[in-house]
């Protein structure tokens, strides 16, 4: 609306039509390519007004180096061998470098396959729009490394598919990951991102359509080394029936921005995302939140919980919004925010726009200190300060690690101690 | 916009540039629209000091520079045509409407509040003045010995020029956004009020007993302080409809509550339904002071307002309590923002809001905690009640904190005229129309309790007229 193309920056997308051809892609995902381009051509940078980039500055995401240049990359990435897992997927370097289906997988249909190659039936770029934003435009112009999962209708996964995304080896990380699960089907996705290095900066995007009556657990897991600048934004939809589960576990790189949501699209589909941020040193951590609701008898459930020490910083915004058309819909919306240390800073938006009146719709935001009279307990019955700390830690972010898989949830653990540990 | 006259211009030459000498003759030939020769004839005509005068034009640079804010209702505010405003009347032409011109619905709405004769023609505009001398007199010596300064802000500054001149602007500085910038380049009226230390306004001051024309003016200006340990009670508006034909209603507000004083704010705003209202308000509360802003929204268009406090001295308290209600094609966007700068200072906000039919009610709010604010303590409740399908609401609190040492909590429920209320009523013989009242009366109660008793019976009464036809 008032911004102003910014001169002095601009984002170079030379070899859209090279990247395309090389990687075999078909004309209408250059089409689609070439309108994300054009859309950040001259690239006009957000509104910061506006509240979804208040705190945080959207140059920070604007890749210096031509993120549609391929580099020729050697990655010697092993892919940590995991039990119980229905599949597996690694994109590396640029490049989706290994995919695995057990057998019972794909005898029931699973399919990983490279997102370049697939056919996606126009879903590629439908939940997430290159109209979204212009981390997510560059992202559908240049994106490279990417892995659709389909799971087909019907089909009930006992165990986790993991995609894994490494940040390492190249300028810019451009990932992209589409999920498609059919009617009635039911399975748990792990899209973990990991890595460092070389790369400053990360813009990845995820689609998941979450087809009628499907049962979906997502998680999205954040764990990149220090240095790392990132954007990564997933987006589900929700058809009638449907049932989606959400869990954000961010607590890696030094700039983070998140921004994670679901339509629920469908009568009677149903959202929940719990949420754990921990921020430490000087890390920014930025999350946005969006429910839609758009369906009626919807129903969407968040509780978003940050823990920060040192001199991090956290922004939250959350918005949940129910259309005219979305009567006998509820919402829910819960951010807490912990304060471990006295430079440390939080800032909580939690937005509601509601357009009927059959809705029943509340959230709350909070933020305090550690409780001493709860330390004071702990330590009165023998606990040392540090242990002490880390009980009431863990109780306040408990509820959302136990929805994470066990693997991802001992990992996070092991995270959430080393982050006191260095208070 | 084309290009206007730099600060560098101001205050030199604009009689011998634009030869306009006589105030009233320039208002004659050019009514409407904004310009430096407009606030340089209003400045004559009211024979500011020269301050105030390089103040306006200065402000007005600033409203030109600064754009149209990018967020709120901005389909709303684009319809504000700001050549097509009369930035200033002279007292002679406000009386000049006649009560013929005003619409049916507003004076029905008087018949049924009951407001006297003399009053409806004054807040008609029919007439400039409302004859409350009587009462006036008493109050007026009552405060008169208790050294307490009420006046219209342009007496004021002739008055006690050097007062103004201290805090004038110092808590709402003209640049702090479009419409304040807007208010100080052309502002008139509005109150001026100085308690003296250690004294207790007893009875709750009111522009109504000011007799001066000025009272509402479309840019008005009020500044109150409340010196050491004194206490006062300020109201401003009515419930009764106000109708005015201009469109754009732009205040300025600003208190400040010095050690120990005590200041609280109520409003009840009820602009005729097609006047945008856009407001600025803040208070500073320094060391124990507290300052409450309680805000009622009936009226209006288009009405944003965020009353804020600036809680700057140790333990200073800060509370606001609102409601709005968004009838039909009406959108009350308000708010509150409390700024914890000092250690130990607390706050307080409850909203709520009734949308109605097409009615939008919005939230927007900051509670924000400077870094060194040690031990504050804020809680924020937002409850908007929807009545009917095409009813909506929006939440926006922002809370910005960056400090650990404290506690913020914030809660916001929406929820329908409730189907289960509605029924347990009925059941009991009560008709659906009072039913609903009755539930929406409990809904605002808090607020209505805060109020004097005359407000308390008035405000009952205009919701249930708000509330007519709300059946189905």
């Amino acid at each position: 609306m008032s911004a102003q193309p910014n001169p002095t920056l601009s984002v170079a997308l030379e070899h859209v039509e090279e990247l395309a051809r090389g990687l075999g892609e078909s004309g209408d995902a250059l089409a689609l390519r070439e309108r994300a381009r054009d859309l950040v051509t001259p690239l006009v940078l957000p509104d910061r007004a506006r509240h979804l980039w208040r705190y945080t500055n959207p140059e920070r995401f604007v890749p210096v180096a031509d993120p549609t240049v391929l580099a020729p990359v050697a990655i010697a990435h092993e892919w940590p061998r995991e039990d119980d897992l229905a599949a597996a997927a690694l994109i590396a370097g640029g490049a989706l470098r290994m995919v695995e289906i057990d057998d019972t997988a794909r005898r029931a249909g699973v399919v990983i396959e490279d997102l370049h190659r697939a056919a996606t039936d126009g879903l590629l770029g439908s939940l997430v729009p290159p109209e979204h934003g212009f981390a997510e435009a560059i992202n559908t112009a240049a994106w490279h490394g990417g892995v659709l999962v389909r799971v087909p209708a019907g089909v009930e996964l006992e165990h986790p598919i993991r995609v894994r995304c490494v940040a390492s080896a190249e300028p810019v990380s451009v990932p992209r990951v589409l999920v498609v699960a059919g009617a009635g089907s039911a399975f748990e996705l792990v899209e973990g991102h990991v890595g460092g290095g070389v790369p400053a900066l990360v813009l990845g995007v995820t689609e998941i359509a979450v087809g009628p009556d499907a049962r979906v657990r997502y998680s999205l897991v954040q764990r990149w080394d220090a240095g790392v600048t990132g954007h990564l934004t997933a987006r589900a939809r929700l058809e009638r029936g449907a049932h989606f589960q959400m869990s954000l576990a961010s607590f890696g790189g030094s700039l983070y921005k998140a921004d994670v949501g679901a339509v629920l699209a469908g009568e009677g589909a149903q959202a929940e995302m719990f949420g754990v941020s921990m921020g430490g040193e000087k890390q920014h951590m930025d999350h946005h939140t969006e429910h839609l609701h758009e369906a009626r008898k919807t129903h969407s459930n968040l509780d978003f919980k940050v823990a920060l020490t040192g001199a991090a910083r956290s922004a939250y915004t959350g918005m949940i919004r129910i259309a005219h058309d979305a009567g006998g819909s509820e919402a829910y919306q819960v951010n807490r925010n912990l304060l471990l240390s006295e430079d440390a800073r939080a800032e909580s938006i939690p937005e509601l726009e509601i357009l009927t009146d059959d809705v029943r719709c509340s959230h709350g935001a909070t933020v305090a200190p550690l409780d001493e009279e709860q330390v004071f307990y702990l330590k009165s019955r023998g606990l040392p300060h540090f242990q002490a700390m880390r009980l009431i830690v863990y109780g306040f972010l408990g509820q959302t690690l136990q929805r994470l898989p066990a693997t991802t949830r001992e990992r996070i653990e092991a995270l959430v101690a080393s982050r006191l540990h260095e208070e | 916009m084309a290009a206007h006259p730099t600060v560098a211009d101001i205050g030199t030459d604009y009689l011998s540039k634009y030869g306009f000498h006589d105030p009233e003759e320039y208002f004659a030939r050019a009514p409407k629209g904004l310009s430096h020769e407009v606030v340089e004839m209003i400045s004559l005509l009211k024979k500011e000091p020269d301050w105030m005068r390089a103040f306006r034009h200065k402000a007005l640079d600033t409203f030109y520079a600064k754009p149209m804010p990018t967020w709120g209702d901005t389909a709303m505010l684009a319809e504000i045509d700001f050549d097509q405003i009369t930035y200033y009347l002279r007292a002679t032409e406000k009386q000049e409407t006649s009560w013929d011109e005003v619409p049916e619905n507003v004076k029905r709405t008087f018949d049924r509040l009951g407001i006297p004769e003399a009053e409806r023609k004054f807040l008609a505009g029919v007439s400039a003045q409302y004859e409350s001398e009587v009462v006036y007199h008493s109050v007026k010596e009552e405060l008169t010995k208790q050294g307490v300064i009420f006046l219209d802000m342009d007496s004021g500054l002739r008055e006690h020029e050097d007062i103004v001149k201290k805090y004038f602007a110092t808590v709402i500085p003209a640049a702090d956004n479009k419409f304040s910038a807007l208010n100080s380049a052309v502002w008139s009226g509005g109150s001026f009020i100085y308690v003296p230390k250690n004294t207790e306004v007893a009875i709750p001051l009111q522009a109504y007993f000011r007799i001066n024309a000025e009272r509402m003016g479309q840019f008005e200006r009020t500044l109150i302080i409340a010196d050491e340990g004194s206490k006062v009670h300020y109201i401003e508006g009515c419930t009764a409809p106000v109708y005015s034909t201009h469109s754009l209603h732009s205040a300025v507000v600003e208190l400040i509550a010095m050690k120990g004083a005590h200041i609280r704010y109520t409003t009840i705003q009820n602009w005729a339904n097609n006047i945008f209202n856009l407001v600025t308000k803040r208070a500073v509360a320094n060391e124990d002071a507290v300052v409450e802003w309680v805000d009622g929204n009936i009226g209006s268009k288009l009405t944003m307002k965020y009353p804020a406090i600036i809680l700057k001295g140790e333990r200073a308290h800060g509370e606001v309590l609102s409601i709005a209600f968004a009838g039909p094609g009406q959108h009350q966007d308000a708010g509150a923002k409390a700024i914890h700068l000092a250690p130990n200072t607390t706050s307080k906000i409850t909203s709520k809001s009734i949308s109605r039919d097409t009615g939008r009610s919005t939230y927007r709010g900051l509670v924000k905690m400077r870094k060194g604010a040690h031990g504050c303590k804020t809680s924020v409740q937002c409850d908007a009640l929807l009545i009917g399908s095409a009813a909506r609401t929006d939440t926006y609190p922002t809370m910005e904190i960056a400090e650990d040492d404290v506690r913020v909590e914030h809660e916001a429920r929406v929820s329908k005229l409730g189907d289960e209320q509605l029924f347990y009523l009925r059941s009991r013989g009560i008709r659906e129309d009072k039913a609903r009242l009755m539930i929406v009366n409990g809904f605002i109660e808090p607020f209505v309790k805060e109020l004097p008793m005359e407000y308390a019976v008035e405000l009952n009464r205009l919701i249930e007229l708000e509330m007519e036809g709300s059946v189905g």
